[in-house]
């Protein structure tokens, strides 16, 4: 009798120290796991960044300890509870248990109300994207105020079919977008064509043009480099090629920049779909169909196709 | 669904589940489910007209109501007409049936000369911009729908002449007379928009 | 004894449907017999996985190297354009027709569906829109190659100006193809709502009913919206009209709407029968009764619901104001509980039980692997402030791919594997299913696991080319790609075979509870014929002493019988 009650309660025991060290190990590899996430992740080049790479390992902690508290148990059943050879009888006939089920509810519940308020906060945070406003589109894109404080701006965001645009409040054309370092910088995001997306992941952001709309859209990049500017929105043939590179530079180099380039001579900016299209007509136009590309933009700067980039 | 009250002995019966008699029950099922084409419509209608920068067509600001109203108020009564059709052949007056059926077939028809009369004089097109497109969609797949409806009641009346085609029951009637309920509320709903809504 | 508890709509009446051919000819001619029509989706099904695969493969094998140098990169457009669109609407929506039109008759007890030429018609259709679809790789410009999503304005842009083109062909196809679906879901409600065995109360249906009203209620639903959505773009690409060209004030992003709200639910349409096929074999292959059955079964409806109001959450980078983002993001995390309550209860359901691990189940326990793991990466996708860094990444990508392949079609193959006897009388080789499954399994995780960090540095889906810091992850994916290709073999060897010449199987080789188990293999034209059983408990009470239908071993011993 007194061994049995010893023997159960040593199982009981063991039960118990291996859920602990069970759920002990799945917070560790969890922890380790939102520590690894940032790695994943490009440099963090924007105020954004901080923002969306926490999130993210929150997200991740969260993700893997569910994940391995999940798969974990599926582990165990698959080693412990296998029927041997031959053996067809039932295992334990457990109908249900309504406080379980309840538990189970309640705390993904609670878990994704709490994301999604956290995720909440870091939108209101951040409030990159400004206004939208629709126009007969054919008639020049109207001149919107953005109403939030900003820095510099506003950068007129040109996007086509397949090549980038950007015009700066003084006038200057160039083909890749130079920002001051810190600062907030409010842009004009058009399209001539078709949707493209405005996509810089090294900001973390990005933001979909819309045709016959004017969007504003503001964000403060946090480090000097150069960082990869990525059409994220399927729009063609060329799609692939619709990149350009964001230059963020020290307040002094910027203004320098923007002093020089004013005075240059507008000519042919980056368009290497352009120059695919070309190819493709020289090799006798085979392929499926496509639009023309649009002709090089008229810029001062022209840029630089393969400038070695940070993110 | 299905009744509950089991008996602890088992009755193995012969026969086969007739199959006609969910007719009715996947007929509604499928109104529901085409009801939602005109909703996703309307909805897109009314967000266009909200939000476009340009909404009627060049040298147009609105659309006549006159002709339309009257449209809509024959289409709108052969709503009641029909349900004395379908009350005559409950009460198996069969001649009575086909009359009052004739005339919702009538009015239906007359409907569809009133659309044609209202397009043929209108002075944009298909093309005519977001509104145009809009206003040619709705009437004209609203039409298409009084069409079949004309051509399904049609069929039944057909179908009233064949011998003893109504004694298992008027499943096909009811559908009908449904559909063609159907057909009158999307009308209403979109004579309130287009129309009224200007 | 009175005859009061028998449903008055079993009423003796001459079948009134001619059986048809009885050899192979069966499944090509227009026969109104659901297990014949079920065969025919799925085979049909099957032979578009090959083609849809194939297609896929050609894509990873442009993308395996950085530059876009196999093919154009407009026939790259192309390729992955009718990839997706084949595997949706060629592969997976007539497989998962396939499947509940075997299903749903023998495990209701009813006869045959309720609108047998309907659900013919249904099917006849699948060959029409495929060889529509199919066409458009021959018209002059190729084939639609905007994306399976075809947003305007790059799908109406129609470079060489001609009517008939890839686009116009797409959009007809879809368009039948949703017509096939209405009828098909029409027909499935109806059937489940009026022709169940007496004593099946909704809580007394197996779950995959259950998924399975949820899924065709949600085609009901959302499935007109983009049908709606498809005539307009029609008619902005053919008769130039402006309902999403801005030239004449219309809006592109209205179409984002129409699409989303049926495209998202489609993933649910799809994914809720398989969540059904868990929730059949989990039990089965664990000897246990399902965990929590009431709330497996609510839990189909909750997902239903909430899946009607997610559908901005593709859209929140597209200028849509603060408020709606967050709304959306809401909603879309709610739906993360209804589906964890399946989740763990069938973990619950496996804990303790008595594992066999079969092919079907170990289908079925890779598929819940995987969807665990892209059911995170799905909550993660749904913070708006994630998602505007991923969203239109190969995150999004490796996202889905793991729901849609990893998951869907893991349980479709454990399906296949697990009614194979039931439906062909013949028993597969449990061999070559391993086989099958292992490699199925390392393909499908070398496949779409690396995607992930391609996505999260900021590679965008959809490229022909990419800049060379992607590489790797790309090279291995490729690989995968080619090791699921390999996969296909055993698996198409498995199937021939076992149907000519396997063994015979008995009525109920896995010894598992359910109506269609009750039957002969393969079940007879009008499954159970005079002798419809009267139901008793729902089919999971593996240990619980609890009956299953009235008189069951008369049942048993007539499935025994030749017929």
């Amino acid at each position: 009798m007194n061994t049995k009650i010893i023997k159960s309660n040593n199982k009981k025991y063991l039960t118990i120290f291996i859920v602990i060290s069970a759920v002990g190990i799945d917070i560790l590899i969890s922890l380790l796991m939102g520590y690894w996430s940032y790695s994943w992740l490009p440099i963090q080049a924007s105020e954004a960044a901080n923002y969306v790479d926490n999130l993210f390992a929150f997200e991740t902690t969260i993700g893997t300890f569910i994940f391995l508290g999940c798969t974990g148990t599926m582990a165990w059943i698959l080693i412990f509870n296998r029927a041997p050879k031959y053996d067809e009888s039932n295992g334990q006939p457990l109908e249900g248990n309504v406080k379980l089920e309840v538990i189970w509810t309640i705390i993904p519940l609670i878990l994704v109300l709490a994301i999604a308020t956290y995720a909440t906060k870091v939108n209101y945070k951040l409030e990159n994207l400004g206004s939208k406003t629709k126009y007969n589109f054919g008639q020049e894109a109207p001149f919107i105020e953005e109403k939030k404080p900003f820095d510099f701006g506003p950068i007129d965001v040109i996007s086509r079919q397949w090549n980038w645009e950007f015009i700066y409040p003084n006038g200057i054309h160039s083909s890749e977008l130079h920002l001051p370092v810190n600062k907030r910088i409010n842009f004009r995001l058009i399209t001539d064509d078709v949707i493209h997306s405005f996509y810089i992941p090294a900001f973390r952001l990005k933001q979909d043009i819309i045709p016959g709309s004017v969007i504003t859209y503001s964000l403060t990049p946090t480090r000097k480099g150069v960082f990869r500017l990525r059409d994220a929105m399927f729009s063609g043939a060329y799609f692939s090629q619709n990149q350009t590179n964001v230059i963020v530079e020290s307040e002094d180099v910027f203004n320098k920049w923007i002093n020089e380039t004013v005075k240059k001579e507008l000519q042919n900016g980056l368009n290497p779909a352009g120059r695919l299209y070309d190819k493709r007509l020289k090799n006798g136009n085979r392929g499926w169909a496509t639009v023309e590309p649009a002709p090089a933009p008229k810029v001062q700067d022209v840029g630089l196709e393969d400038r070695p980039h940070d993110g | 669904m299905l009744s509950d009250n089991e008996s602890p002995t088992i009755n193995h019966i012969p026969g086969h589940v007739k199959h006609d008699g969910h007719n009715m029950t996947g007929f509604i099922i499928f109104l529901c489910s085409e009801s939602i084409i005109f909703f996703a419509f309307f909805v897109g209608y009314g967000i266009l007209k909200v939000t476009a920068p340009v909404w009627y067509p060049e040298g147009i600001d609105g659309i006549a109501v006159k002709e339309p109203l009257i449209n809509t108020v024959i289409l709108v009564s052969s709503s009641f007409v029909i349900y004395f059709a379908e009350k005559s052949l409950h009460k198996k007056n069969l001649w009575g049936f086909r009359f009052i059926w004739f005339i919702t077939m009538l009015m239906g028809s007359y409907f569809v000369y009133g659309q044609y009369i209202e397009w043929s004089e209108l002075s944009f097109s298909l093309q005519s911009g977001v509104f145009g497109g809009m206003f040619y969609l709705l009437t004209g797949f609203h039409g298409l729908h009084v069409i079949t409806g004309i051509l399904l009641m049609g069929l039944m009346l057909y179908r009233s002449f064949l011998p003893n085609n109504y004694k298992g029951g008027e499943m096909g009637v009811e559908s009908v007379s449904l559909f063609w309920h159907f057909v009158d509320v999307i009308w209403i709903i979109l004579f309130v928009l287009i129309y009224l809504w200007q | 004894m009175t005859i009061i508890n028998y449903d008055q709509r079993l009423v003796t009446s001459k079948n009134p449907y001619p059986k048809g051919p009885n050899d192979w000819k069966r499944f090509f001619s227009f026969n109104t017999d659901a297990k014949v029509i079920g065969i025919q989706y799925i085979v049909t099904a099957l032979f578009f996985l090959l083609l849809g695969g194939l297609l896929g493969m050609l894509v990873r094998g442009e993308l395996i190297t950085p530059p876009s140098d196999l093919f154009d990169p407009t026939v790259y457009n192309g390729l992955y354009t009718m990839h997706g669109t084949v595997m949706l609407f060629l592969f997976l929506f007539p497989m998962l027709s396939g499947l509940t039109n075997l299903l749903v008759p023998p495990m209701i007890g009813a006869p045959d569906m309720a609108f047998p030429k309907l659900n013919a018609l249904a099917f006849w259709l699948v060959p029409v829109f495929s060889i529509i679809l199919l066409l458009s790789f021959f018209v002059p410009g190729g084939p639609a190659s905007s994306g399976w999503w075809s947003y305007p304005p790059i799908s109406i842009q129609n470079p060489l100006g001609k009517m008939i083109n890839g686009e116009m062909l797409w959009i007809t196809a879809i368009s039948l193809s949703g017509i096939s679906s209405i009828m098909g879901a029409v027909n499935f409600v109806t059937t489940i709502i009026r022709m169940r065995a007496p004593g099946m109360g909704f809580f007394k249906m197996p779950i995959f009913i259950w998924t399975v009203l949820a899924a065709q209620l949600l085609q009901l639903l959302g499935l007109p919206a983009l049908t709606g959505g498809a005539i307009m773009l029609f008619f902005d690409l053919s008769f130039g009209t402006s309902f999403f060209r801005i030239e004449g004030g219309g809006d592109p992003v209205l179409f984002q709407h129409f699409f989303w709200f049926y495209s998202h639910p489609a993933v649910y349409v799809m994914v809720l029968p398989v969540f059904g096929i868990f929730s059949e074999l989990f039990p089965v292959y664990a000897r246990k009764p399902l965990f929590g059955y009431k709330f497996v079964a609510v839990a189909s409806f909750g997902i239903t619901i909430l899946s009607l109001v997610v559908w901005v959450h593709h859209m929140f980078y597209t200028g849509t104001p603060m408020w709606m983002r967050n709304l959306f993001m809401f909603t879309t995390m709610l739906i993360a509980v209804p589906t964890g309550v399946k989740v763990f209860a069938w973990i619950a359901t496996l804990w303790g039980g008595n594992l066999r691990l079969s092919t079907p189940m170990l289908f079925c326990l890779g598929g819940l692997f995987n969807f665990i793991f892209g059911g995170i990466t799905g909550v993660m996708l749904a913070t708006v402030p994630v998602d505007i860094h991923v969203g239109n990444t190969y995150f999004v990508v490796a996202h889905f791919h793991y729901i849609i392949f990893n998951t869907i079609a893991f349980g479709i193959f454990a399906g296949i594997y697990h009614w194979f006897p039931k439906f062909t009388g013949r028993m597969f080789y449990e061999g070559l299913g391993k086989v099958h499954f292992a490699l199925t399994f390392v393909g499908a995780t070398l496949n779409w696991l690396p995607l992930h960090w391609a996505g999260l540095l900021g590679m965008p889906r959809r490229v022909a080319s990419y800049d060379p810091e992607f590489a790797i992850w790309n090279v291995i994916a490729s690989i995968g790609a080619f090791i699921l290709g390999v996969a296909s073999i055993p698996f198409i060897l498995n199937m021939v075979s076992s149907w000519v010449r396997g063994k015979a199987a008995p009525p109920n080789p896995w010894k598992a509870i359910g109506l269609e188990w009750l039957l002969p293999s393969p079940p007879p034209h009008e499954n159970f014929e005079d002798d419809i059983p009267t139901v008793l408990n729902e089919p999971y009470c593996y240990g619980l002493d609890k009956p299953f239908v009235q008189d069951e071993q008369f049942y048993i011993d007539k499935s025994f019988k030749k017929h």
